[in-house]
């Protein structure tokens, strides 16, 4: 069940931009729950540890049960940002879309919107970090040009 | 669904809007589900499968709701049924978890559930509506005992961080104030005649009537502070007997803090369609059912068997599944038909040979993110100081909402709390942390709204269904478009292999699409089967 409550609301269209909006709130600071920083200072390695860790583990290892978690650690499908900017944009299997208006969904609430800025920031990261260290870096102009499903 | 063609009309985003966070997400699908979506259940009775072919079989994949419900009426039916099941319990999402359980998430963390005897957390599904008819059917044809589940308890609360210093509001005050001003604004419209265009002078006076009944407003159609008032929001001083009989009336509160407050998009959650009474709960927790079920069908389920391979051809279909406690062990099963209950990214990720417009439905639902916390305390001070019975607190907080136990009233000694219930963002955030974080953050969160949590609290559990190795996520979560392009696909039988489940239902994310999908699968099944004949 859902709070009742405005912010969630608000959030279930535009989650991640507008926690700064909800900046007034008696929680504002806390950083494990939203990030605080200004929406442009949000940093890729913020995205991964607030949504991405929660599948791909904190660190990118994955996890193998009656299915599995794809690890990003060393994963050279990763030499493709596009690919990689893609699948956060469209989603995988069961992997949730974070490109798409989250209002499409007939649970808006279990919807989660990234910016295209978002998505290059988190792409960068992962490609950058875990010890993966692939070249070329995605700009926000580019993840706007691919592709949302 | 370009990005620019997703723009919605805002009319329809804004109403959807207002009414999730009025009512709740499940409230959303009932929403939904009057904007175009079926949602009643087509339950209609148990399902009569007759002239079973001689010796025909059927592996079933999950033991959950849909698997054990079908595996029960094929097995009534004559059929040889066979039941793999990941975990070493029955029930799948139909869970409850007791003091003395443990439970590994994905990453492999364990926790040690450490509730006292009889308490218990339900970390998937909590509540069995009225209309659900074929979940409360196998509750009685398995012999599980419900109790009432509490969904609106009007002593509970409704809190923002943001309104009333970040004191939460009884649900009572809230609702009958916010009811007696709209009564009131209403009221003085008729009588300046502003609806005269639409209401007859007849209907008018019977309007005036009706809205002093439903506001609680006085004989000049004022809602004041007055006993009427106070019967609805409570009193300042209670009646009594004796000497200290007289009550004192409570003050409302004014229009522009309930409108300010916005906590009147709290009111309505127990009017929607899934929340409204009676709702039910099994006795000693909903994995009563799952259990039931799981004794019923005994030795048809095998535990701890992990499917690696799905393979049909013209005469059967042969399943490839390893032993969980023995890695690496290849084994083999095989049966005329296949119903596949495996959750859409497992079965995704499982080698089958379907045609592309099943896999391509597969592969088209992801799953949603959602995280409860269950918190011990060593008292029930929501009861002993609060007076709150059950039912639920909403709040703006990433916790969202607060559950008290609907059972054990005044039972002394310790309680269990549903310490959050959470989706979207904050679901995947909690999902990224340790469960000791979540518990921890979900006390923190709890405190603004009991203080005594701190001082009470013993110990806790936290489930994020993305982290569950058995189903990675909590429900398919379907778009329009989605449903347009894949629904009918993941539904259909392709050559001897159907799905069920939740996702495959129109009343995702609840047992009873689970229960009507099964049903709706194997009654399909049984026909190909009698067309077949008795060796297919």
């Amino acid at each position: 069940m859902r709070p009742p409550l405005p912010r969630a609301g608000m959030r279930c269209v535009l989650p991640l931009l507008l926690i700064v909006g909800a900046a007034a709130g008696a929680w504002a600071d806390d950083s494990a729950v939203t990030p605080t920083a200004d929406i442009g200072n949000v940093s890729g390695a913020e995205i991964y540890g607030h949504i991405c860790q929660g599948c791909h583990m904190p660190q990118a290892q994955g996890a193998v049960g009656a299915g599995h978690y794809p690890k990003l650690a060393g994963d050279p499908a990763l030499v493709s940002w596009q690919y990689v900017a893609l699948t956060v944009l469209n989603g995988k299997n069961g992997m949730p879309a974070f490109g798409l208006p989250t209002d499409q969904f007939e649970f808006v609430f279990g919807a989660v919107r990234l910016s295209d800025a978002q998505v290059a920031e988190v792409v960068n990261y992962v490609r950058s970090h875990f010890g993966n260290n692939w070249k070329g870096v995605a700009t926000a102009s580019q993840v706007a040009a691919l592709p949302h499903h | 669904m370009g990005k620019n063609s997703g723009v919605p009309s805002p009319s329809r985003r804004d109403l959807l809007r207002m009414i999730g966070v009025t009512a709740g997400s499940t409230a959303m699908y009932q929403a939904m589900s009057s904007l175009g979506f079926a949602a009643d259940s087509p339950y209609r009775g148990p399902i009569d499968l007759q002239g079973t072919p001689k010796g025909a079989s059927v592996l079933i994949l999950g033991a959950g709701i849909a698997g054990m419900s079908a595996a029960y009426e094929l097995r009534n039916a004559g059929y040889q049924v066979q039941v793999l099941e990941y975990n070493d319990r029955a029930g799948g999402r139909n869970w409850s978890l007791r003091g003395g359980d443990s439970y590994t998430e994905l990453g492999g963390l364990t926790q040690q559930c450490r509730f006292d005897k009889d308490l218990y957390i339900n970390p998937g599904p909590w509540r069995i509506p009225y209309h659900h008819r074929g979940m409360l059917s196998y509750c009685r044809r398995l012999g599980v005992p419900l109790e009432p589940f509490l969904q609106v308890n009007y002593n509970a609360y409704l809190h923002s961080s943001r309104a009333f210093g970040g004191k939460p509001q009884r649900y009572r005050e809230i609702k009958a104030d916010y009811q007696g001003h709209v009564a009131e604004l209403l009221s003085k419209a008729t009588r300046q005649n502003a609806l005269d265009a639409s209401v007859s002078k007849e209907d008018q006076e019977r309007l005036l009537e009706s809205l002093r009944n439903w506001g609680a407003l006085d004989k000049t159609n004022a809602y004041i502070s007055s006993n009427t008032s106070s019967e609805r929001r409570g009193y300042q001083k209670d009646p009594g007997g004796g000497l200290t009989a007289r009550p004192i009336p409570s003050e409302p509160i004014g229009l522009t803090d309930i409108l300010e407050s916005r906590l009147w998009q709290g009111i309505s959650a127990g009017d929607m369609f899934d929340m409204q009474t009676a709702l039910f709960q099994p006795v000693g927790g909903m994995g009563r059912v799952g259990e039931a079920f799981g004794r019923e069908l005994g030795p048809l389920i095998r535990y701890n068997s992990k499917v690696t391979d799905i393979h049909q051809d013209n005469q059967s279909v042969s399943v490839a599944y390893e032993d969980t406690r023995k890695p690496g062990t290849k084994l083999q099963a095989r049966a005329d038909w296949c119903l596949c209950t495996i959750p859409l990214p497992i079965l995704a990720q499982i080698p089958m040979n379907v045609g592309p417009a099943l896999a391509a439905a597969i592969a088209a639902v992801p799953y949603a993110s959602a995280v409860k916390v269950g918190l011990q305390f060593k008292r029930r001070f929501w009861e002993e100081d609060e007076h709150i019975f059950g039912g639920i607190t909403y709040t703006d907080l990433p916790i969202a909402n607060i559950g008290y136990p609907n059972t054990g009233f005044h039972s002394g000694g310790k309680g269990v709390l549903l310490g959050g219930y959470i989706w979207g963002t904050n679901a995947m955030e909690f999902t990224a942390m340790t469960p000791d974080e979540r518990v921890r953050k979900a006390l923190d969160y709890g405190s603004q709204i009991h203080p005594q949590y701190p001082q009470e609290f013993d110990n806790g559990v936290a489930v994020a269904w993305h982290r569950s190795p058995f189903t990675m996520g909590c429900f398919g979560m379907w778009t329009s478009d989605t449903r347009a392009k894949h629904y009918d696909d993941l539904c259909e039988i392709d050559g001897r292999i159907v799905l069920a489940g939740e996702h495959a239902s129109y009343i995702g994310g609840w047992q009873e699409g689970a229960v009507t999908s099964a049903l709706d699968a194997i009654g399909r099944l049984h026909q190909r089967a009698i067309a077949a004949g008795a060796t297919a």
